[in-house]
């Protein structure tokens, strides 16, 4: 069976796969929404990911960012449970702690392009959906190409 | 409901360890220093601990008659938290190194650590962040880290050569030099020559550029670029179709950490397959400087010399493992390789005339090389869909793990890797960060087995050989203890006599070995590191092993102390 992008969420609903304790166990990762950061006249880019009460996932579940650089990531825990975030980050990944109800901030920096998971890593929180993507975007700087003519891209 | 408890702002992971956070000052390193390496015999400045890349030590307190009591000092586990790019085929590869009583090692997925080299302890520790999505054909490793000028550097898997403050790990510069749109990466262990970093690319398997790079230590301005697949019009073009594309896609990558040689101010590096790996019909043409030595200027970056071990190349023979530099007893420059495709190599440094070409493996049927250097190809994939089977296999007789040299005995000790593979061509457009082999590819599952060879350069001869039943996946390093010691795949560390060649010691580190060992002292008492935890690309040189335990611990043995 396949679907279009549209469809997938319906598709994905209707398989018991973007919830707790339906099909799967919990909610299978990636099937989130898809968010984008914002980027400041400070140059720093900005996102608000929530935890959404008994739903295990941060949302939205990716964020896209046009392309590396620093970061400043609200997180609010909306569940009725204690979570945490350990997020990557260019000299050691960051942690933040968040009881119920709770609020806090992350500064990152990250390299772009490419895709970086990050998750609440206590007990099983990760693998029952609290595991999502920071996506940097963009291209390496032109210094960092190599000198060749532009090749296809699948 | 009330308002949001505050939770404050995330902090550093390792501010909950117990990481020091400091490491002690040590003496400066610099390029007179290392040119020195050999008289400061405590310490492992540089990767292959001196420049010629013997990766020999004349620490003699661990001999022959009491390497049986080696025990362990003490155990670092690396570990890992998250999701990371190849969870599964990550490895300890690295080398460590030891700068007066601090010892600094890089591990999978951007790590860099300074421990106590007496107990293990961690001083510090940084991490660079890895994109999950990174094109890696082998694996996520790193193999070390070069020390000098205050700093520790560092080529990341995302193609980002960082410096950090060696006493407190902070970073100090970061320069992009590779394009992971592209699948370029970095895996390498730069070298500090003069005033400069230097570091090659990875990322053949996927139809890149290869280059080799110089870094100003201080700012991290790039002082110049040399690219292993010429364009058209420069010298080695014609070596590639002229009506084509094929050398924007080439390869050649310099995947591993030259050697280098003072007095001629040449850096020899190793160079890898060309691309795509298997199906030459793309790349008529010797395909220079793919499967070659090249020897680089270090003041300009331009080639002096080359030599290809592998024109051609249709098997993925890279040749980017160590030129070992050695002198004969007339006092003649030379150099040793010892190729994937199974045969040794002994090269005039100076120009890079052939001295001398042997096997040291016993199955070689991919093609023939005649005493004078002449290759002849024999099977290869050719025809599309049709399976070919050859020895050695695309991961060689010998893979990138290093050979070492004793002085004393005047031998040169090669892990060799006995095992075939079948590689059936299958013609494939280019797409960027596409694998672009040109072939399906089986190593085989059986029928593989390895062992130390003890050789001396100077005549071809083997004088004695170690066996094991699987293939030697890792460095050696040899002492003046009279000692080589090797990590096996299937865990055991062993200490060889190094003129006889029998195992004298063992200790089973619990996961296979796929990295380069160290021996240096810290307070009158030697100690030997390996980093050990088998993975990187398992499915080439020894698939039979897929399923052993992966495992990301340094361990370093001593003698008891009292």
């Amino acid at each position: 069976m396949t679907a279009t992008a549209d469809e997938r969420a319906d598709v994905l609903h209707k398989a018991g796969l973007d919830g707790q304790n339906r099909t799967t166990l919990g909610r299978m990762l990636g099937t989130g929404d898809v968010g984008y950061a914002e980027e400041g006249d400070d140059g720093v880019m900005r996102a608000t990911v929530r935890i959404p009460e008994d739903q295990l996932i941060f949302d939205p579940s990716i964020i896209v960012f046009p392309h590396g650089g620093d970061i400043e990531l609200t997180i609010i825990n909306d569940d009725k449970n204690t979570h945490c975030a350990l997020l990557p980050h260019n000299g050691d990944p960051k942690i933040i702690w968040l009881v119920n109800h709770s609020k806090g901030t992350a500064r990152l920096n990250l390299d772009g392009p490419g895709a970086y998971w990050y998750g609440s890593t206590t007990g099983n929180d990760e693998g029952r959906g609290l595991t999502a993507a920071l996506v940097m975007g963009g291209e390496v700087p032109d210094s960092a190409k190599l000198d060749r003519p532009p090749q296809p891209r699948p | 409901m009330t308002d949001y408890v505050d939770a404050g702002e995330a902090v550093a992971h390792r501010t909950l360890s117990n990481v020091k956070g400091e490491a002690p000052a040590t003496r400066n390193v610099d390029y007179e220093r290392i040119q020195g390496a050999r008289s400061e015999p405590e310490n492992w400045l540089t990767y292959y601990g001196t420049y010629d890349g013997q990766r020999y030590s004349t620490l003699n307190q661990i001999t022959k008659d009491n390497v049986r009591r080696l025990v362990p000092a003490w155990v670092f586990q690396a570990g890992s938290t998250g999701m990371h790019s190849g969870a599964s085929t990550y490895s300890f590869e690295a080398t460590p190194l030891v700068v007066d009583g601090v010892m600094y090692v890089s591990g999978p997925d951007g790590k860099v650590w300074a421990i106590d080299p007496k107990t293990g302890e961690e001083l510090w520790r940084y991490k660079h962040a890895s994109p999950f999505d990174t094109s890696l054909c082998c694996g996520n490793v790193n193999r070390g880290v070069a020390v000098g000028h205050g700093k520790v550097y560092m080529y990341t898997l995302n193609a980002h050569l960082i410096a950090l403050d060696a006493t407190s790990g902070e970073k100090v510069w970061d320069t992009t030099n590779g394009d992971v749109r592209a699948g370029e990466s970095g895996s390498a262990a730069p070298l500090i020559v003069k005033d400069m970093v230097v570091v090659g690319s990875a990322g053949g398997e996927f139809g890149v550029r290869g280059h080799l790079d110089a870094f100003d230590a201080e700012t991290g301005e790039r002082r110049w670029r040399c690219y292993t697949v010429p364009k058209p019009g420069e010298p080695g073009s014609e070596t590639w179709p002229d009506d084509g594309e094929a050398w924007q896609r080439g390869g050649a990558n310099c995947w591993i950490t030259p050697t280098y040689d003072p007095e001629l101010e040449l850096l020899f590096q190793g160079t890898g397959n060309p691309a795509p790996d298997f199906d030459g019909g793309v790349r008529e043409g010797d395909n220079l400087y793919t499967d070659s030595v090249v020897a680089i200027d270090v003041n300009t970056g331009e080639i002096r010399w080359h030599y290809q071990f592998t024109p051609h190349d249709l098997w993925d023979y890279d040749s980017t493992m160590e030129n070992l530099l050695f002198d004969a007893p007339d006092g003649r420059k030379l150099l040793a390789h010892a190729d994937k495709n199974g045969y040794f190599f002994v090269i005039d440094r100076t120009n890079g005339e052939l001295v001398r070409v042997f096997p040291f493996v016993d199955r070689i049927t991919w093609g023939e090389i005649s005493a004078d250097g002449k290759v002849t190809p024999k099977i290869y994939p050719d025809e599309e869909g049709v399976p070919v089977h050859f020895w050695p296999g695309p991961a060689g007789g010998k893979e990138w793990t290093h050979m070492s040299y004793n002085p004393e005995t005047g031998l040169i000790y090669i892990p060799v890797q006995e095992v075939g593979a079948t590689a059936t061509r299958r013609r494939r457009e280019f797409k960027e960060s596409i694998p672009y082999w040109g072939a399906g590819v089986a190593v085989d599952l059986d029928d593989h087995y390895g062992f130390v060879s003890a050789v001396d350069p100077l005549t071809g001869e083997e004088k004695w050989r170690w066996n094991h039943e699987y293939p030697m996946c890792a460095s050696n390093v040899t002492t003046a203890g009279g000692l080589v010691f090797q990590g096996t795949p299937s865990g055991e560390f062993v200490a060889l006599d190094a003129q006889t060649g029998e195992k004298l010691w063992q200790f089973q580190c619990g996961s296979g070995h796929h990295s380069s060992p160290v021996t240096f002292e810290v307070d009158g008492r030697q100690y030997v590191a390996v980093p050990t935890g088998w993975g990187g690309w398992v499915e080439g040189f020894l698939p039979g092993l897929l399923g052993a335990a992966a495992g990301d611990a340094l361990f370093c043995f001593a003698l008891p102390e009292d």
